[in-house]
């Protein structure tokens, strides 16, 4: 598989993973369709139906039990207090690679139920790029604004075993193909998939570094630490009934 | 409940029998599970007489991607060598009944299991198969198997599960015993005392299942894939726990 196929097959970072291999060309005309920010309502959706939608994301007897957050004008909030440990949340397009085509695209809505070590070590990095970009901060400002946090240990280390569920029948991922696709993604401490055989020929895994497609738009996330997600594929929705096969 | 008592039912109920689970839902081939091997057969059993064929069988367990570039172990007549030296630190090999099969297959001579692990569990996975392999070999029944692990992780002999370990099983070809002759296309990974609950797994409507073994501080988290590592379409896998084995013992 080419990179450029893999870059347009891969709308990720904590959620968002595009499913149909599509050509280059796709991801330019992408790049040009979302270029800034949409006005902030387009982002937000009705509470009762962004909750019902995050616990969509994994089965009945994870979801029901997680915390929920949603999305608000200023960031996420919790609207539901969990006891399992598990948080529900829909993510954003902002919440893709830096340099990802649709990093504006309104129309995302990625459903996922992230387990307590996701929570604890992936969830703060959520949080804080969301807040600081409705905060009208620019990406070069974000990506500062990260990596200083990471330095001084304000944000923390990947935790062992993060995985999160992103299974919701509902979400819509990305512009490219089908929109959607079950799945359950890991975070691991690498900088490709090459650790687990990803994006080979066959291997059922989906790897994708988290910061970035490339370094050339924003060259300082090269030393960040190393952070890829990897993704598998289900053969069912959340709720038992088929999925497409991948 | 006494302490030996504890590890007697830990070990009776070794992690694969999760996939038998899974293996016995696509195969429904319940007249063969009443087959147990109680002792070790002679050792030839165990060989295979074409190393060739034994290498090509290891890299079944992956897509040829990963495989074609990878260090593959067979088993001699002392344990696993190395018969083909690896550059993409991916390690494939053929497991036998004491590592890759139920207990009723413990000493089951006609179980292959292939396997390509990648480097993390290499170093670390493989580490224990290749040293229950030698005990198996050197005649040690399951009990003392169990025994010497256990000794081994206690005496940081063996290390713990890296960082990142996983494998894949995805070959059409193998044995998986009398009681789940075919394993479903599935990937494995490995932590070293994890709660299966932190994964979801085991649950109604999960992708993942997984068992715990406290006692070899292991946990082993099995996802089905759709295909087989030839890319063709593998059967449907359903997880579907039995009640005893879901690690809480």
């Amino acid at each position: 598989m080419t990179r450029n196929k893999i870059h347009s097959i891969l709308l990720s970072v904590f959620a968002l993973v595009a499913l149909v291999a599509t050509q280059p060309a796709v991801a330019q005309d992408a790049q040009q369709s979302y270029p800034t920010m949409a006005p902030l309502d387009q982002y937000l959706m009705d509470r009762d139906a962004e909750i019902a939608l995050a616990r969509s994301a994994a089965p009945d007897a994870i979801s029901r039990d997680a915390s929920v957050v949603v999305l608000t004008r200023h960031g996420y909030e919790t609207a539901v207090e969990g006891k399992n440990g598990w948080v529900c949340w829909v993510g954003r397009s902002w919440l893709a690679m830096f340099d990802h085509p649709e990093f504006w695209n309104p129309k995302v809505r990625a459903a996922d139920c992230s387990n307590p070590p996701a929570a604890r070590s992936v969830l703060p990095y959520v949080y804080k790029r969301t807040e600081l970009l409705l905060a009208g901060h620019s990406k070069a400002e974000v990506i500062a604004a990260i990596k200083a946090a990471i330095d001084k240990k304000e944000l923390p280390a990947l935790e062992s075993g993060t995985i999160s569920y992103m299974m919701s029948k509902s979400s819509y991922l990305t512009d490219s193909g089908g929109h959607n696709m079950p799945h359950v993604m890991f975070y691991q401490a690498v900088k490709d998939g090459a650790a687990w055989g990803a994006n080979l020929a066959n291997s059922p895994i989906v790897g994708v570094n988290y910061w970035y497609l490339s370094t050339d738009a924003y060259p300082q996330l090269k030393f960040f630490p190393p952070l890829s997600v990897f993704l598998i594929g289900a053969d069912k929705w959340s709720d038992g009934t088929s999925a497409p096969s991948m | 409940m006494q302490k030996n008592k504890i590890g007697a039912v830990v070990f009776a109920i070794k992690s694969f029998a999760l996939l038998i689970v899974l293996a016995a839902a696509q195969q429904a081939s319940p007249q063969n599970a009443a087959t147990t091997s109680i002792n070790m057969a002679p050792l030839d059993e165990y060989l295979t007489a074409d190393r060739d064929a034994e290498i090509a069988l290891a890299r079944t367990a992956a897509p040829e991607s990963i495989s074609r570039d990878a260090e593959v172990l067979v088993l001699g007549r002392r344990g696993f060598e190395s018969a083909v030296k690896g550059k993409n630190g991916f390690v494939c090999l053929v497991g036998r009944g004491w590592t890759s099969a139920a207990d009723p297959d413990f000493w089951n001579p006609k179980v292959r299991v292939p396997m390509c692990a990648n480097a993390a569990a290499a170093r670390s996975y493989v580490l224990r198969m290749t040293k229950e392999t030698e005990l198996g070999l050197a005649g040690r029944t399951q009990a003392q198997i169990n025994e010497a692990i256990t000794a081994a992780l206690a005496k940081k002999e063996l290390p713990p599960m890296e960082p990142g370990a996983m494998c894949y099983m995805m070959g059409k070809q193998g044995y998986g015993g009398d009681s789940a002759p075919h394993w479903p296309s599935h990937l494995m990974f490995f932590y070293s005392d994890t709660d299966p609950a932190i994964w979801g797994a085991n649950l109604p409507g999960s992708p993942v299942i997984a068992v715990a073994d406290p006692t070899e501080h292991l946990t082993q988290f099995v996802i089905p894939v759709q295909k087989w590592a030839d890319g063709t379409q593998a059967l449907p896998a359903t997880p579907h726990v039995h009640p005893s084995s879901n690690g809480a013992r």
